[in-house]
């Protein structure tokens, strides 16, 4: 994660000049996907990239070790080693940026991934996911917790309540949504957050870091995601620190984009290897 | 089993995260070139026409300047024989009921969408401009066009009932602009049963492309005919008889040059001038999206031309700082790439692009330019040029793509002032997020499409078009239909036989007027005079000119008018002008219903003087009543203005407002004194005009009586009523250039006059009573 924002002022004059006009925002995100597209090399590398930036996230309720153990496998070992060979990316250490698991299972994932050998960081939802809504006190000794496992990463949920009534919170990462509502991730939405975080870094210099969380399923998704934060906010945000994709089933199809591009053909599922 | 096909340099991409080419392949449009031997002809009456002996141009790779195709000059036959196809199509095309012209467009629709990635290739390969905007735009739009106008064809013998279609219309499209700028005209003109003849620049083959297409659906072969050639081939095209009406679109200089031609051919012609656009941005802006809509309408090959930015002081830097961060990151490339944001526009945009800029900088101005461009020509980078003096001749000059000159302004006011203080009015956008300010400024620009929020939206549903300069034709909705029909009945177009008349000395003295006798006129004497600003004035060349009577009497005086009289008027009008727009529709209508009294309480009088002019005593009171009559009923018609609000696919409703031109110069005709100015200046007010009138020339004393009337009913100015030698007036009105359209009644060789000297109104001259009014 980014060293800690050094926070600032709470200035709500700030949040009261935005001005976000709505039909605008939505014909920009729908330009945004048709204007940048990248095809061969470009794509297979963007798609690794991608990966980089994935939090192999399982959220269910029937979570065990056992799940949690593949989970963290599949976040050292994202793509087949002969597919990294092809594309000479073997050497890269190409992981996943963390698993995201509820708090009971921050210390099965720890220990699967002391066991594969690799730091990968292990992110706990924390305080009351996905409704947020317990007492304080529960929430943060859920945080103490889930830290005690050996979580480093804490994804919060704010409390609503508050922001709806103009009591706004900070933070060092925003994400769209916890991934658990109707409807998550969407382009509109995450193209006015990464704004406020651009103006954010202009008037204070401080970089906070974004994660798109819910329905990115798609390689192609994925693709536009990238091209979305290199366009709003530039590449300087296009590192795992800054940048977080929320998702489980992308990274099958990032595999699957891969190993089309390096043989040529499409993959059959029991082809790559289930995570 | 893997490793063959292994990328080279992945890893460096994995590192830098660059964009990389996203070639789309023009492999289809060779192929299609290749079927013709990459040899272009016309394409005329459903067959390729490719006659001998005709010079060729080249159709050359805009980017590499590999020739793609030889493409044939057309000359004056090939034009006559594609204008004599469209003449034969359009007996049975126009004959068809609109149902079944409505199935045809639709069949060319979806040819259309069968043939898309030839069309859009093509086009993008030959023009430069990149391949997504034809492809997600150009090409969706012309099939919305077609289904469109289908629609608005099969219900025509309804919806359109006492209207008919021109006959064939020459179409004259100039190299800079897309194959949409077509559509735009052929859809309406097909769909109400013209047919058409395009006059495309050498090099251009998608339309072509589009004509062999409409040509291939078998039956109506000759509707579309597409003749390739020069620019000197339009006015032929235009002075061929069966021609009703000309559409151009262009170039401002192209439009006078091809008005100029056109003189005494007394075709009508439709005008869509110019490419500039206008942003004007307050501080209530979501800036963001402002940034967006300035990249839309300068940065994407969306929009034509270049765009004057104004932005409000306090959010200049802030705005500013955004804008050129977001120019960082615009790319351009070749038109092929499906990754670019901008392509080329060939060699001369790029050169005239270069000429401004360099003349901005010399003149102080401070220009900025980013962006990821080829260092070579064609292509010139996004570029921004501010602090550009408010009196340098750049100021003036029309922005050419793909430049952007901002400018900061401090209030609404002032901004509006900016606006408005070019003789363009083509489109524009404000944005604003609150509602009141963005409706004022919406309200209070001189500019024939304004869009809040947005830049640069179109639908077949909405009509767009441009005001002042820019030119009067519209495009899309009900009114793009009007541009290709009218009234039934009409007579056909009458060649004027003018081409030797003098019009550099056409009224341009004044006869001397000598003392003719005893007057012998009735009494009380009508007021002698020039009615402007609101009372009767002595002509400033004091003198006077004879009236008589029929029997040859000596009937009386009126007043000899000159150009400073028509200044005076005109300045009169002018100041009339904001408080008589601002009014009431319903304070309209009850000045117009008062005057209609004045009228019935003077009828005796008037009905007399009628009766000294050789009039019946019946005919001349049933004059009387019929004059009371229409002001009546156009005083009704003030209330009926046709603002409409749509709701259309743009995400927000569209509000169409009818505004007054200005300031009207009527010059009436010698029949129907009473009936014929009256009938003239009531439809003018209605609308919130004022008018400046010459009246009948043999009997303007009518016309003195009702000012009598106007003088005690209306505001000074409102209407002014200027009399004297009628040539020589209307050559001072035509000279005048702040008058906003003339309507002129009298002989086709003076319409040719008109034509040459109205160089700054691109409003066409009304010839005819009936109809729209051309006030509106």
């Amino acid at each position: 994660m980014s060293a800690r924002s050094r926070g600032t002022e709470l200035d709500l004059s700030w949040i009261s000049k935005i001005q976000v006009n709505h039909p605008a925002v939505l014909r920009r995100a729908e330009q945004i996907q048709a204007r940048r597209t990248v095809k061969k090399e470009w794509q297979a590398a963007w798609l690794l990239k991608a990966v980089t930036f994935i939090d192999l996230t399982t959220l269910s309720g029937d979570d065990t070790s056992s799940n949690i153990q593949r989970l963290c496998y599949k976040a050292k070992y994202p793509i087949r080693e002969d597919l990294l060979k092809a594309l000479n990316m073997h050497d890269k250490g190409i992981t996943t940026a963390a698993v995201c698991v509820y708090p009971a299972r921050v210390c099965d994932a720890v220990q699967a991934l002391k066991a594969a050998g690799c730091s990968i960081p292990v992110a706990s939802v924390a305080t009351g996911f996905p409704a947020g809504q317990t007492h304080l006190k529960t929430r943060l000794e859920e945080i103490r917790l889930a830290v005690e496992d050996g979580a480093t990463e804490i994804d919060v949920v704010i409390n609503r309540s508050l922001v709806l009534t103009g009591q706004w919170e900070g933070s060092d990462f925003i994400k769209t949504s916890t991934g658990k509502e109707t409807v998550n991730a969407t382009f509109p939405v995450a193209i006015v957050m990464l704004r406020a975080i651009r103006d954010f870094f202009w008037k204070t210099g401080n970089k906070i870091g974004f994660k798109p969380a819910g329905g990115i399923r798609s390689a192609k998704d994925s693709l536009a995601w990238l091209s979305l934060v290199k366009e709003e906010l530039g590449d300087e945000w296009l590192k795992p620190e800054l940048f977080r994709i929320g998702a489980s089933t992308l990274l099958s199809d990032i595999e699957r984009q891969i190993y089309h591009h390096v043989t040529g053909r499409y993959a059959a599922y029991h082809d790559l290897p289930m995570s | 089993m893997a490793a063959t096909r292994a990328a080279p340099h992945a890893r460096e991409i994995f590192t830098s995260l660059e964009y990389g080419p996203v070639p789309e392949s023009p492999t289809c449009a060779l192929a299609w070139l290749d079927t013709q031997d990459r040899c272009l002809g016309h394409y005329v009456n459903g067959k390729w026409l490719k006659p001998e002996h005709r010079n060729s141009v080249p159709c050359q790779n805009p980017i590499t300047g590999e020739n793609l195709a030889s493409c044939l000059q057309g000359q004056a036959e090939d034009v006559a024989a594609a204008v004599e196809a469209a003449r034969t199509a359009f007996k049975s095309w126009s004959a068809q009921p609109g149902v079944v012209r409505g199935q045809h467009l639709t069949r060319l629709a979806k040819v259309i969408q069968k043939h898309q990635r030839l069309l859009w290739t093509l086009e993008s390969l030959v023009t430069g401009r990149v391949v997504r905007e034809v492809r997600d735009g150009d090409v969706q739009l012309a099939q919305q066009l077609l289904h469109y106008h289908a629609i608005q064809a099969s219900t025509q013998e309804e919806a359109l009932a006492g209207w008919e279609p021109m006959g064939v219309i020459g179409l004259i499209l100039p190299p800079t602009f897309s194959f949409l700028e077509m559509m735009w005209r052929i859809c309406p003109a097909l769909a109400v049963g013209c047919t058409v003849v395009a006059l495309v620049p050498p090099a251009s083959p998608t339309p072509l492309l589009l004509a062999q297409l409409a040509g291939e659906l078998g039956s109506f072969p000759g509707i579309l005919n597409v003749i390739s050639g020069p620019a000197s081939l339009g006015p032929i095209l235009a002075s061929q008889p069966a021609i009703q009406k000309v559409a151009f679109c262009g170039a401002l200089e192209e439009g006078r040059v091809l008005r100029r031609s056109l003189a005494g051919e007394c075709v009508e012609l439709g005008l869509a001038l110019g490419m500039e656009s206008l942003l004007l941005l307050t501080d209530t802006a979501d800036v963001d999206s402002a940034v967006e809509g300035v990249v839309d309408a300068a940065w994407s090959d969306r929009g034509p031309g270049g765009l004057r930015l104004l932005i409000q002081e306090s959010v200049w830097d802030e705005f500013m700082r955004r804008l050129q961060e977001r120019m960082q990151r615009l790319r351009s490339g070749p038109g092929l790439d499906g990754a670019v944001d901008m392509g080329t526009r060939g060699a001369a945009a790029c050169d005239l692009a270069q000429r401004f800029v360099h003349e901005a900088q010399s003149q102080g101005a401070q220009v900025f330019q980013a962006g990821d461009v080829p260092p070579k020509r064609p292509f010139y980078p996004p570029t921004l040029v501010s602090n550009l003096p408010p009196a340098s001749p750049c100021a003036q000059a029309e922005v050419p793509w793909p430049v952007v000159v901002a400018s900061p302004f401090r209030t609404a006011k002032e901004a509006l002032a900016m606006a408005n203080g070019t003789p363009r009015g083509g489109s524009a956008s404000v944005w604003s997020e609150r509602l009141g300010q963005a409706l004022e400024l919406g309200y209070g620009l001189r500019m024939g499409t304004v869009w809040i929020n947005a830049h640069g939206l179109r639908d077949p549903s909405v009509p767009t078009g441009g005001c002042k300069e820019s030119g009067c034709s519209w495009h899309g909705g009900p009114d793009g239909l009007y541009e290709y029909l009218r009234p039934s009945g009409t007579p056909t177009r009458v060649s004027c036989l003018s081409k030797n008349m003098n019009y550099d000395t056409f009224g341009l003295a004044v006869p001397p007027t000598l003392p003719a006798g005893p007057e012998i006129g009735p009494s009380p004497a009508p007021p002698y005079g020039l009615f402007v600003g609101g009372r009767f004035q002595a002509p400033g060349a004091r003198s006077s000119r004879p009236i008589q009577d029929a029997s040859g009497n000596l009937h009386g005086y009126v007043a000899e008018g000159g150009a400073k009289d028509i200044r005076g008027a005109v300045e009169a009008a002018h100041q009339a002008a904001p408080g008589w727009a601002g009014q009431s529709p319903g304070a309209r209508a009850g000045l117009l219903w008062a005057l209609a009294a004045a009228l019935e309480r003077r009828k005796s009088t008037l009905a007399s003087r009628l009766e000294r002019q050789g009039v019946e005593l019946k005919a001349a009171e049933a004059e009387v009543e019929l004059s009371a009559r229409r002001l009546r009923a156009w005083g009704a018609q003030a209330q009926a203005q046709g603002h409409t609000l749509q709701v259309s696919g743009l995400r927000g409703p569209v509000l169409r407002l009818r505004e007054p031109l200005g300031v009207l110069a009527v010059v009436c005709p010698d029949e129907w004194p009473l009936l014929a100015f009256v009938s003239l200046l009531a439809p003018a007010l209605a609308c919130g005009n004022t008018v400046v009138m010459v009246p009948s020339a043999a009997c303007p004393l009518l016309a003195l009586e009702v000012c009598q009337d106007m003088a005690t009913l209306f505001p000074a100015g409102l209407a002014n009523v200027v009399t004297g030698d009628q040539d020589h007036l209307t050559r001072c009105l035509a000279l005048h250039q702040d008058v906003q359209a003339l309507w002129y009644f009298g002989s086709a060789q003076v319409l040719f006059v008109l034509f040459c000297h109205l160089q700054h109104l691109t409003l066409p001259t009304g010839s005819s009573f009936s109809g729209n009014s051309p006030a509106l």
